[in-house]
């Protein structure tokens, strides 16, 4: 599958009195070669004002240290900014990488997107370290 | 990609990452059907042979990036009855493997600074064994990776 991200903008009502946020939609792999594109899309968000990213993982089909990284990246990004993000990785493989560098006690890992947006508004505090 | 000795598999690939794709389909697909016979290794065990063979090649680009070495890196597997042996070699730089600073702790803010440095930590957990040998000239992965 080609790399690529798709943005959509969480629904107003999910957002209420939280910041404004936006989903990231990843599909392919997130390796050297994806990772970038992510960096990219993420870094543009945050300039663009966004303080909530919910990071979609459904549709990755492999990840690796790079893509880890990057993920990592974002999170300083956004709490740099009182932002946060949240991470949507159903997949057992993918939730496995984050798991085996400890990753999985740094973000809120959520099986789906309704959980994810649910943790969101209600504001859960943030796990592990902070920016 | 060409037999090499007997049962060696080899594939040469350019220093960029959108090669990374199709190294790790050729080592997985070597791995999980073993010219016909019944692979050693479960699908899991392949996954991860997947990974640390991308984590190894991901390391050759950079270090071939480092000094601007357009060489191609060599990727050589070998699928055994009970194990499968897969060598990344580059012409980079090369590293002292000893000297590779462990990341902060997980939990301290210093963690989220750095954005790199799991990719050797991924292989040694993941992989059964994973031998260097570096110098001035390249360096050389060995990975081996047994049934789960």
């Amino acid at each position: 599958m080609q790399f690529d991200v798709h943005r959509r903008d969480l629904p107003r009502d999910e957002t209420v009195g939280g910041p404004a946020g936006v989903m990231l939609i990843v599909l392919g792999d997130l390796d050297m070669a994806g990772a970038p594109g992510l960096r990219q899309a993420v870094v543009a968000e945050v300039t663009a004002g966004s303080r909530l990213v919910v990071l979609d993982l459904t549709a990755v089909d492999f990840v690796d240290s790079v893509g880890l990284g990057v993920v990592v990246g974002a999170l300083r990004r956004l709490r740099a900014h009182d932002g946060d993000l949240m991470v949507v990785c159903p997949e057992p493989r993918i939730r496995q990488v984050f798991e085996l560098c400890d990753l999985d006690r740094v973000f809120d890992l959520h099986v789906d997107v309704e959980s994810a947006v649910d943790a969101a508004v209600n504001d859960a505090p943030p796990r592990g370290m902070s920016a | 990609m060409t037999g090499r000795p007997a049962d060696w598999i080899e594939l040469a690939v350019p220093p960029t990452p959108k090669y990374l794709q199709l190294v790790r389909a050729v080592v997985g697909a070597a791995a999980g059907s073993s010219a016909g016979a019944v692979s050693c290794l479960d699908p899991g065990r392949v996954a991860d042979l997947r990974l640390v063979v991308s984590e190894a090649v991901t390391n050759a680009i950079k270090a071939q990036g480092s000094v601007g070495v357009p060489d191609r890196i060599v990727i050589r597997c070998r699928v055994e009855f009970d194990h499968v042996v897969v060598e990344v070699a580059d012409r980079g730089p090369g590293f002292d493997p000893d000297a590779v600073a462990d990341l902060p702790d997980v939990e301290t803010p210093e963690r989220l600074r750095h954005e790199s440095g799991l990719g050797v930590a991924l292989m040694q957990r993941l992989a059964d064994g994973a031998a260097v040998e570096s110098g001035p000239d390249g360096t050389t992965v060995r990975l081996t990776i047994r049934p789960g």
